[in-house]
């Protein structure tokens, strides 16, 4: 592996930072070199947030250069398209079905775009694409706030990370809070399951 | 959030993954730094918070200051004393600051004392772009510019030892990219803080009357070559590659260094590569003698020319027919917004005459096919915000024709559609001296829209301005109980300290009234009736009137019920609602969605702040609780 690119990207109280930090943590673990670019203030505030994790020995730059990310973690439809410009058919995509419809949607009164309308807009860039119901998902893991976890979980299960498994899980132990852990233990596991399951069936 | 613990492990070559500023914070401790002041800011917030969190374990002395001048001279006061000192703030924080430093540069220091900037090409959470390097250059002070988590440590520790070499203070600058980029870091020994130190009394070095000043003058410019000499052999000003040919080089510092080295590889360019960590004073020899072996120079930086500046200073004594490509005269690199890899490969390309590796064009056709119709998704206020309700209230009553002078905070996004309550903002504490003016120039009603730790900050000489002119204003003051939008620190009305400890709280409403202010009131936001009746009787007052709108951030709230485990009830729409779409219009509520040819509320992002049910024509909306 030359270098490993990864885009986060979503909308802010997502907990897209913490799920990079969890990326970042893990490969520290393996004794990779790794960048971790973050957006912090007021970008933050319900806006749309983008996050960036690369690794690899010859990596300097925190973020990734147009069209060379190796996988585009989407947290949310519209903020996976807005990233796309980082994609190319090479990018494997993974997208949560949370759809959080910004102001100016509510404001023209128009619903959110149904997914088939996405995903064919993601075609254009990659045929790698994978939907991850992660509302569902964190759900049945015992809360909403952890679809972050979830999408860790199910990029996990593409085997494409150049980290394995047990670092992201203990990157997870050491940084998120002892009383939050099982539930968030139990969402990595089934975004995993769920994209394993999926990439048996197709 | 990591357990900010692990920046006390006592582990010398543990590796660790560091944000730029958690990394400074750990230079403090590695360099035995005793007293840290701050004054919130992103992208500077991070290395406060850090030090915050450990300062009592670490034996450091920490404290969140009321601006970042008063930041400054507590820090500088105690490197006077003897005792290591490290102030940092955002680069507007040093504008701020900089009529102690400008001066402080002549008095000097005893101890070491780190200046940290943190500058934020592209204006990700700043009012502008500023390049805090001719700071340095202004104020004749050291510059170090660490490109990494990893010199943003080292670099705190060799700034504390170049300013007791110099008994100067000097000057760390940061951007948002080295401040907010993780990396790993290995950390080095501790150094145990000293706290305590001797003012030792010397009215000609410290006291800067004019027959002071005037001989301290000379000896600041004689201690400045004395830094150009740290500067020629800093092993932070460095040749990091040889090219084969010799003919081409890059000079760079800071984050565009590590976009320079990657765009030179995507190029495959035979390239020298300098890489410059102490930018001020430069290495005039260093920089001399490396131009003199090459035929070609492409100075990479973020912002403004400043090495281009230098360089071709230095060009003209030491190689006078070298070619000098940046951004001055002909354009190679912008020098507005931060830089990326793209953007140094297409400025390389085009002095190289070498072709990119990728269309990025064919890309950006392509982006604009499936980003043509994406609605955007600006920052705004959070679902349950109080400052939404407050500037909900002065709409109502102030309506279109008053104006609006807003502050640097949250509060900022309320000038965005539809609340439209920010006609005019510039910087801290601004809005309440500018809308004197406007009132003044104008007669039409104005208000002053200030939170509340931006208040402490730079508020209170424009307040008392009003009384002492009589200017008739309305100083709306949306206090919120917490320093909002830079992550939740206290301030002076908080009742805490940047130590964790319990002190006096000072009360907005006593402050104006000890200004002289002759109408205050207190009032909250989401009692809306209320808050009308009190905002209209100040609309009538002769003269300035201050109203504090106190409630508690929305995040501070949510934090609040989650850690109580306390279940949220979402506001709900019923059968009565009409599709008026009144509550979209009027309050632009990220909770309030449209689906299904329907107005409805996010019950994972609702608040229950109740706002929606209080300004529903219809009474269809349900919250479990109405303020």
């Amino acid at each position: 592996m030359k270098e490993f690119n990864m885009v986060l990207a979503g909308v802010g109280g997502q907990g897209i930072l913490l799920a990079a930090e969890i990326l970042g943590t893990a490969a520290v673990k393996e004794g990779l070199n790794v960048r971790v670019s973050e957006i912090h203030g007021m970008a933050q505030r319900g806006g749309a947030v983008v996050s960036t994790v690369r690794i690899g020995e010859s990596v300097f730059a925190p973020t990734v250069l147009d069209g060379q990310a190796n996988v585009l973690l989407g947290f949310e439809p519209f903020e996976t398209l807005r990233n796309l410009k980082f994609a190319s058919e090479k990018t494997l995509v993974i997208m949560s079905e949370e759809r959080i419809p910004p102001t100016e949607l509510t404001a023209k009164m128009m619903s959110y775009p149904s997914l088939k309308e996405v995903e064919e807009k993601i075609h254009s860039f990659t045929r790698k694409l994978i939907i991850v119901d992660a509302p569902m998902l964190s759900k049945k893991a015992g809360s909403l706030l952890t679809q972050n976890v979830v999408l860790l979980g199910a990029s996990a299960a593409t085997e494409k990370l150049p980290i394995k498994n047990e670092s992201l899980i203990d990157a997870i132990t050491e940084l998120i809070p002892a009383k939050y852990l099982d539930v968030n233990v139990k969402a990595f596991k089934f975004g995993y399951e769920f994209v394993k399951k999926t990439m048996a069936k197709s | 959030m990591p357990d900010l613990r692990v920046l006390l492990a006592d582990s010398p070559g543990k590796r660790v993954l560091l944000l730029g500023n958690e990394a400074i914070a750990r230079g403090i401790l590695e360099v035995g730094v005793g007293v840290v002041t701050t004054y919130p800011g992103t992208p500077a917030s991070e290395i406060g918070d850090s030090i915050s969190e450990i300062a009592a374990e670490a034996g450091i002395y920490m404290e969140y200051s009321i601006n970042e001048i008063v930041a400054t001279e507590v820090a500088g006061g105690a490197a006077n004393s003897g005792v290591r000192a490290l102030t940092a703030m955002k680069h507007v924080g040093l504008n701020v600051a900089s009529d102690f430093v400008m001066t402080l540069a002549y008095a000097g220091v005893r101890s070491g004392l780190v200046i940290v900037t943190a500058d934020d090409p592209e204006c990700y959470s700043s009012q502008n772009e500023q390049d805090n390097r001719f700071y340095a250059l202004l104020a004749n002070l050291p510059c170090l510019e660490p490109s990494d988590s990893q010199e943003a440590k080292d670099m705190t520790i060799s700034a504390i030892e170049i300013s007791e070499k110099l008994e100067l203070p000097v000057i760390l600058r940061t951007t948002t990219r080295v401040s907010h980029t993780r990396v790993p870091v290995v950390y080095g020994k501790f150094t145990k803080p000293v706290l305590k130190g001797e003012f030792l009394k010397d009215v000609k070095r410290l006291v800067m009357v004019p027959a002071h000043s005037r001989p301290k003058h000379p000896v600041l410019l004689k201690s400045m070559e004395k830094a150009k000499e740290i500067s020629e052999t800093s092993l932070y000003n460095k040749i990091t590659r040889e090219g084969k040919s010799g003919k081409i080089s890059i000079i760079s510092s800071s984050a565009a260094y590590n976009y320079a080295v990657e765009a030179a590889d995507l190029l495959g360019l035979d390239v020298s590569l300098m890489k410059l960590g102490m930018t001020h004073p430069v290495p005039e020899k260093f920089i001399g003698k490396f131009l003199e072996k090459h035929e070609k120079i492409i100075v990479v930086e973020e912002l403004e020319p400043y090495l281009e500046l230098h360089v071709k200073a230095i060009a003209k004594d030491y190689a006078p027919n070298i070619e000098i490509y940046g951004k001055m005269g002909k354009q190679y690199f912008p020098r507005d917004g931060e830089l990326s890899t793209r953007i140094v490969a297409t400025g390389l390309a085009k002095v190289t005459g070498k072709k990119l590796p990728m269309n990025f064009e064919k890309i950006n056709e392509k982006y604009a096919e499936v980003s043509r119709n994406l609605p955007s998704r600006p920052p705004i206020l959070c679902a349950g915000c109080p400052h939404r309700a407050s500037m909900y209230i002065m709409k109502k009553v102030g309506g279109e024709k008053a104006v609006y002078s807003t502050d640097i905070g949250c509060y900022a996004l309320g000038a965005a559609p539809p609340l439209k309550t920010g006609d005019i903002m510039t910087c801290m504490g601004a809005s309440i001296g500018t809308a004197q003016g406007i009132s003044k120039a104008t007669e039409t009603p104005t208000f002053a829209i200030i939170g509340d730790s931006t208040f402490f900050h730079a508020g209170i000489p424009g307040l008392i301005n009003a009384v002492y002119n009589n200017h008739k204003i309305i100083v709306t003051v949306l206090d919120n109980l917490t320093t909002a939008m830079t992550g939740h620190q206290p301030h002076p009305g908080t009742g805490w300290t940047g130590m964790h400890t319990p002190t006096e709280k000072i009360m907005i409403e006593k402050v104006a009234e000890g200004c002289g202010v002759k109408y205050v009131k207190v009032v909250n936001p989401f009692k809306i009736k209320e808050a009308e009746t009190v905002l209209k009787e100040a609309m009538k007052h002769s003269g300035p009137s201050v109203i504090v709108f106190r409630a508690p951030c929305a995040l501070m709230v949510v934090r609040q019920r989650r850690r109580k485990g306390a279940e949220l009830l979402a506001c709900k729409i019923t059968d009565k609602c009409t599709n008026c779409m009144a509550c979209v219009k009027l309050l632009g509520c990220p909770a309030i969605i449209f689906k299904e040819g329907k107005v409805s509320i996010s019950e994972t992002l609702c608040n229950a702040c109740g706002l929606c049910a209080s300004v529903c024509p219809y009474n269809a909306i349900e919250c479990a609780k109405i303020g």
